[in-house]
């Protein structure tokens, strides 16, 4: 941007938020340049706002100067959703994190973006409730981030994802305008549900200033076991063997030979190092029930190629088996200094075959590749280990992941399961969608942001955007030499 | 050429004036019947009509058409009938693909022999269509429990206008690739694009199932036992409070003005559990526990009791569940109710003559916090009545998103929230 405008907008913005939260010191950005993908890209001043209205105001003064506006909470997107690969200004979350309102009666929760997912259920714990969604980044990651992605989590199996979980927003439109839409309090509310549409759109249609969430009273009693099999396979099979019964599970996360051994380096969970695949199950229910689907799993599981069943007697043996799954990410630095993370999508049924077919890969390429994912939905997770000091490695492994996404579209599945398109994957989107499925998306996307200023760069191919007649993006995203490693700031 | 010589010139059935009236709505008549046999000659269909432009009101089984504001103009009745095949269906993955113009029974006895559902109930499902239920977001008496139609969507395609077939999710139930065009067709009322086909997720049939009834002398206590248990993890499935009249016509009788119907649902031991809170929820609030058998037509005369009819004015009611007794007190003395408290929904029946001071008493008492929608109304008071209400917040856009994806209005033109 050039000198003369990149002073007039930050004297506009700090007008709006005071002089101590709108900054452009490229040092002082530096934190706000990536997420957990590769790319990043510094923006050209950061805002942290106090109020919905200054979030308008920001977003005005924005359109106004034709300038570029990215929302960011707490980066933990694997897609670069959050990286401002058009400069401009970022907008986070850190001062509106206030849960605003706990509403018992009416069975919901009135949360400002930047509140911490996990912070809104310990809020709500002392009454017997809690908010569903429980991405594995919960204690970091923002509900407002989890609008943006529509994020999941490993319960999201039985209980649906974020837009399962929301019932009203207040979005600060590209226009400058304040709007609440959907049902808020109320069930739902009249005309297209714009609050469905918006969850999801990665901050590319405008910005979340305000959340209205369902609460849902806490299960009375769970049960979690631990199922160890000589090999993924079995594993996957044993996983519909159990849907095919009519229980379904809280959670079904698996893991495998690889992930076992770095996870217990890591946190000493339990899981024996010699096992192939590692099977995390869940039931909710009263606590006579809980027991009872726990034994009719274990028997499922035994049936079905287990060669040890592990229930955990309490909350701390349970706790000790979700640690392993939950830190799973940060493990993997006992592994490699660098890893790539993919998050595709199959049907439960297609698991063993690309699960294989992924194996087959790693073979050929002498990659190792990891896999820690949500068995009971398809959501595959895999890591591909590899050391960014070497060179062409990066680029191998980035060819890697676009050859597994590509399988997991072929096998009817998805390119992303919980973490979006971002930039990472605007080329990948075409594996899953026709240039008229985009051609439609991208219409219902002008319709909010015509000027294409709300989150550039994300969501669709590049070549959609300058067919279009769209500025391309102002620089190429510059690689990070390395992938983001084996920091505590990854999971999935 | 005039727009009735094109209409006329369009492909498609003339039709007899039979058929005619059959597909008439509110009062307008169709001049043509359109009966496209797969996406891709839907999206032709609707090209051509967009040509003229004919204005198209898309019919599945009709058993939601009356729902929506006087048609500005209707020329051509878009029958998806010829679109009702299963097109994918993989039990272990709890997911399925179907087109827009299958039944619902179908659907149904599909799944059942895979001992699965789909846990969406709407009215008159022998007739009702799976793009009908979408467009017009029918949902039944399990939306406490198991979600509306948005929750179990996974997939659509659509076709538009422009006569391009365009999809968006998929056939995973987790998904986040693209934009969730599936929220923006469910409960458009077709005024954005004609669903084709729809995928679904599905769950396995419960356990067990057993009904409580509970017979109040006042609404509020039963209101209160309907909303605790809503707080309860063991949750009704279904629970719906229905005054003596309606009680009756889904087919039972009692002496008392107000019944409470918990239906339970479950694993066979949460559903002991819970008709065990169920019956002291009820004694507890003063009410009696009915003990006999309860029919298995009681729940589907109750949940079809809430479609929209011609001759019939249905007010349907939502609002926060602490709004409830403010709005239970404004309903008049001449309506008959069913009411599903623990999703805050009330549906009434009035007598047209006082539709539009109970609709006026009803948004009152709503009071900016919830809604009251004309399901429907006799043609002779439907044109008085304000159907939706107040166009909501963020209007500007849905008119906007009207006239991206529908540029000449010729789906369901008018028919929509403020006038769309």
């Amino acid at each position: 941007m050039e000198p003369a405008k990149l002073e007039s907008l930050l004297r506009q913005l700090r007008e709006v938020v005071g002089d101590r939260y709108a900054f452009a010191d490229p040092y002082e950005m530096r934190l706000y340049q990536y997420d957990a993908s590769p790319e990043t890209a510094l923006p050209d001043i950061v805002v942290i706002p106090g109020t919905s209205q200054e979030v308008a105001q920001i977003v005005k003064i924005c359109a106004g100067a034709k300038v570029a506006v990215t929302a960011r909470s707490a980066a933990s997107s694997l897609a670069g959703g959050t990286v401002p690969v058009e400069h401009g200004v970022v907008v986070t979350f850190a001062r509106m994190d206030q849960i605003l309102e706990i509403d018992i009666d009416n069975l919901r929760a009135v949360v400002q973006p930047g509140v911490v997912n996990l912070a809104l259920s310990q809020a709500l714990k002392p009454h017997g409730y809690y908010y569903v969604p429980d991405p594995s980044s919960q204690g970091a990651c923002t509900i407002g981030g989890n609008v943006g992605t529509n994020a999941g989590g490993p319960h999201t199996l039985l209980y649906g994802v974020t837009v399962n979980h929301v019932t009203g927003l207040e979005v600060a439109m590209p226009s400058g305008e304040l709007v609440q839409v959907g049902g808020r309090k109320a069930a739902e509310a009249t005309g297209y549900d714009l609050t469905g549409l918006l969850v999801g759109s990665e901050g590319t249609m405008g910005i979340v200033t305000r959340v209205w969430v369902k609460i849902q009273p806490l299960p009375p009693a769970q049960k979690t076991l631990m199922a160890v099999y000589p090999d993924v396979e079995t594993a996957s099979n044993a996983v519909s063997a159990i849907v095919r019964t009519g229980i379904l599970p809280a959670a079904i996360e698996m893991m495998d030979k690889l992930s076992i051994q770095a996870i217990e380096a890591a946190s000493h969970a339990g899981y024996p190092l010699d096992a192939g695949a590692v099977l995390l199950l869940e039931v909710d229910g009263t606590p006579d029930l809980a027991e009872e689907l726990g034994q009719r799993m274990s028997t499922v599981c035994r049936e079905n190629g287990a060669s040890e069943v592990r229930v955990a007697r309490n909350e701390a043996e349970r706790q000790a088996l979700w640690k392993g799954r939950k830190g799973a990410f940060s493990a993997m630095g006992r592994l490699s200094s660098d890893f790539y993370v993919m998050d595709g999508v199959v049907p439960r049924t297609k698991l063993p075959d690309t699960l294989a077919k992924i194996d087959a890969i790693s073979a050929r390429t002498g990659y190792k590749i990891c896999n820690v994912f949500h068995a009971g939905d398809g959501n595959l997770h895999p890591l591909v280990l590899f050391d960014a000091f070497k060179a062409g490695q990066y680029e191998d492994v980035l060819r890697i992941g676009d050859e597994i996404l590509k399988l997991c579209a072929d096998a009817g599945g998805s390119v992303t399961g919980e973490h979006g398109i971002g930039l990472e994957k605007r080329e990948n989107i075409r594996y899953v969608f026709s240039d008229e499925d985009l051609e439609v998306m991208d219409r219902v996307r002008r319709v909010f942001d015509p000027n294409r200023l709300m989150n550039p760069g994300k969501v669709f191919p590049a070549e959609r955007l300058e067919a279009a007649g769209l500025e391309q993006p102002t620089s190429n995203p510059r690689r990070r030499a390395a992938a983001v490693g084996a920091g505590d700031e990854m999971w999935v | 050429m005039g727009i009735e010589a094109r209409v006329k010139a369009l492909p498609g059935h003339q039709i007899s004036v039979q058929q005619q009236q059959l597909m008439r709505v509110d009062g307008l008549l169709p001049s043509k019947v359109m009966r496209p046999e797969d996406a891709d000659e839907a999206a032709e269909g609707l090209r051509l009509c967009d040509l003229v432009p004919a204005a198209v009101i898309v019919w599945g089984g009709g058993t939601q058409i009356r729902l929506g504001s006087v048609p500005g103009r209707y020329d051509i009745a878009f029958s998806t009938e010829g679109m009702a095949r299963l097109l994918e269906y993989e039990p272990a993955d709890l997911t399925c693909r179907v087109e827009a113009g299958m039944r619902l029974t179908d659907l149904e006895a599909t799944l059942a022999a895979q001992g699965q559902r789909l846990p969406l109930d709407p009215p008159h499902p022998q007739r009702a269509t799976v793009g009908g239920m979408i467009a017009a977001n029918a949902n039944g008496l399990g939306r406490a429990r198991y979600g509306t139609v948005r929750d179990w969507v996974i997939g659509i395609a659509v076709a538009y206008p422009s006569g391009k077939v365009a999809r968006a999710g998929g056939k995973v139930v987790k998904n986040v690739a693209g934009y969730d065009l599936m929220k923006l067709h469910i409960g458009a009322l077709g005024t954005l694009g004609v669903v084709a086909e729809v995928n679904f997720k599905v769950q396995a049939r419960p356990e067990a199932q057993a009904t409580v009834l509970g017979h109040f002398d006042a609404a509020l206590p039963a209101i209160g036992v309907a909303t605790g248990l809503a707080h309860q993890y063991l949750a009704p499935s279904a629970a719906i409070l229905l005054d003596r009249h309606v009680l009756w016509a889904c087919g039972l009788t009692a002496d008392w003005r107000w019944t409470l119907a918990l239906k339970l649902e479950g694993y066979a031991r949460e559903v002991d559990a819970a008709r065990e809170l169920a019956v002291r929820s009820v004694r507890e609030a003063g009410g009696r526990v009915e003990g006999q058998d309860i029919p298995a037509a009681f729940w589907n005369a109750a949940r079809d009791w809430s479609a929209p009819a011609e001759e019939v004015v249905l007010l349907r009611a939502v609002t926060p569940l602490l709004r409830l007794p403010a709005l239970v007190a404004a309903i008049p003395g001449d309506a008959q109710t069913l009411s599903q408290p623990a999703s805050g929904i009330v549906d009434l029946r009035v007598p047209p003559a006082s539709a539009a001071i109970a609709l006026e008493r009803l948004r009152g008492a709503a009071a900016g916090e919830g809604q009251v929608v004309v399901m429907s109304a006799p043609g002779s008071v439907k044109p008085a009545l304000d159907v939706w209400g107040p166009p909501p917040p963020g209007f500007p856009i849905m008119r906007a998103l009207k006239q991206a994806l529908d540029p000449s209005g010729i789906l369901n033109p008018g028919r929509f929230v403020g006038g769309i």
